[in-house]
């Protein structure tokens, strides 16, 4: 268990849902119209304090797992009032306790701008999804527009202190770890967008 | 229609407050380009508390990004009006110059992202 990163987001457990709540009001609609595409055995990686599981749909029952035990002690209250099941465990997206080919859909939300080693993670999602699995990701990314990249490039030193880098390449990550990327979508500029990738059933691991 | 008010008074009050803080620091005669650094540093500083401030209310990344550019640039701008006393001669007319370029950058980002907004890539599965 990365125990640095861990502290990091206990700590910021404690304002997180202030922080997050005109992101949640605004970008919501869009979160639900992605997990209305979650299908099988699901796995929900950084669930945070379970801001997002009124986005999915009802009725479901999956696993969500988080690094920072502050943030599934918030997320449990959540937990139970969402109309299905959710299985809350803490664990490290670079070390999952899972099977090869034991998920069908991996959900992720804001989650590869934070995880240190991004595309050690992916590759573990890809190990547990099963052949023509599919990763429905809500992330931001580093803007490919000159002026707004630089400032992300800027502010990231400043904001992995607290929380997330600004400036990822998620989808060439996740390119990286074997996935092949179905759809992407932009919801705010350049910055803030839906990926969805597939693993191939041909392919093997990245 | 809540966020776009909100998004255009968010941009008001960066625009507004970085003209403020160039008029109170930036006199006339300053150098330009130490005038023009300070004013860069200063529209940072501010849309770093007020993006702070009012991303939990409208969302962190609609708050921060039109702030960063009229913070960046409206500094370097206010700055260098004022070092050169071409700028508004009265507080209050100044911090209407920064509301109003306030309003235009969070447009101009609102136009951008309609044009971004959409789907880049699309295997129809």
């Amino acid at each position: 268990m990365d125990t640095a990163t861990q502290r990091k987001w206990d700590a910021a457990s404690r304002n997180f849902d202030l922080f997050s709540y005109g992101d949640d009001q605004r970008l919501g609609p869009h979160k639900r119209e992605l997990f209305a595409k979650i299908r099988g055995e699901t796995l929900m990686v950084a669930a945070g304090t379970g801001n997002d599981f009124r986005f999915f749909p009802p009725g479901r029952s999956f696993i969500a797992i988080d690094i920072s035990e502050k943030m599934l002690e918030r997320a449990a209250k959540k937990a139970a009032t969402y109309r299905g099941t959710i299985d809350l465990r803490q664990m490290d997206v670079c070390q999952l306790e899972f099977g090869d080919n034991t998920f069908d859909t991996a959900v992720t939300v804001c989650t590869f701008c934070s995880v240190p080693k991004p595309v050690a993670g992916l590759r573990e999602l890809y190990r547990v999804l099963k052949p023509g699995g599919q990763i429905l990701m809500f992330e931001h990314v580093r803007s490919r527009i000159g002026p707004l990249g630089v400032f992300l490039d800027l502010m990231t030193p400043l904001s992995k202190r607290l929380g997330p880098d600004l400036n990822r390449d998620t989808v060439g990550n996740v390119q990286k770890a074997g996935f092949r990327i179905r759809r992407e979508e932009n919801v705010y500029l350049d910055i803030i967008k839906t990926i969805e990738g597939v693993k191939d059933r041909a392919s093997s691991a990245a | 229609m809540i966020f776009t008010i909100g998004d255009y008074l968010a941009g008001m009050l960066v625009g507004a407050a970085t003209a403020f803080s160039v008029r109170i620091v930036v006199w006339p005669g300053m150098d330009m380009v130490i005038a023009m650094i300070v004013g860069m540093a200063l529209g940072m500083l501010v849309h770093l508390v007020v993006g702070l401030a009012l991303g939990p209310l409208i969302g962190m990344f609609e708050a921060m990004i039109p702030a960063s550019l009229i913070g960046m640039y409206g500094g370097m701008f206010f700055a260098m009006r004022d070092s050169m006393a071409a700028g508004s001669r009265t507080l209050q007319a100044a911090l209407a110059v920064g509301a109003i370029l306030g309003a235009v950058v969070v447009a101009g980002v609102r136009f951008y992202d309609r044009t971004l907004k959409g789907v880049v890539i699309d295997t129809g599965e």
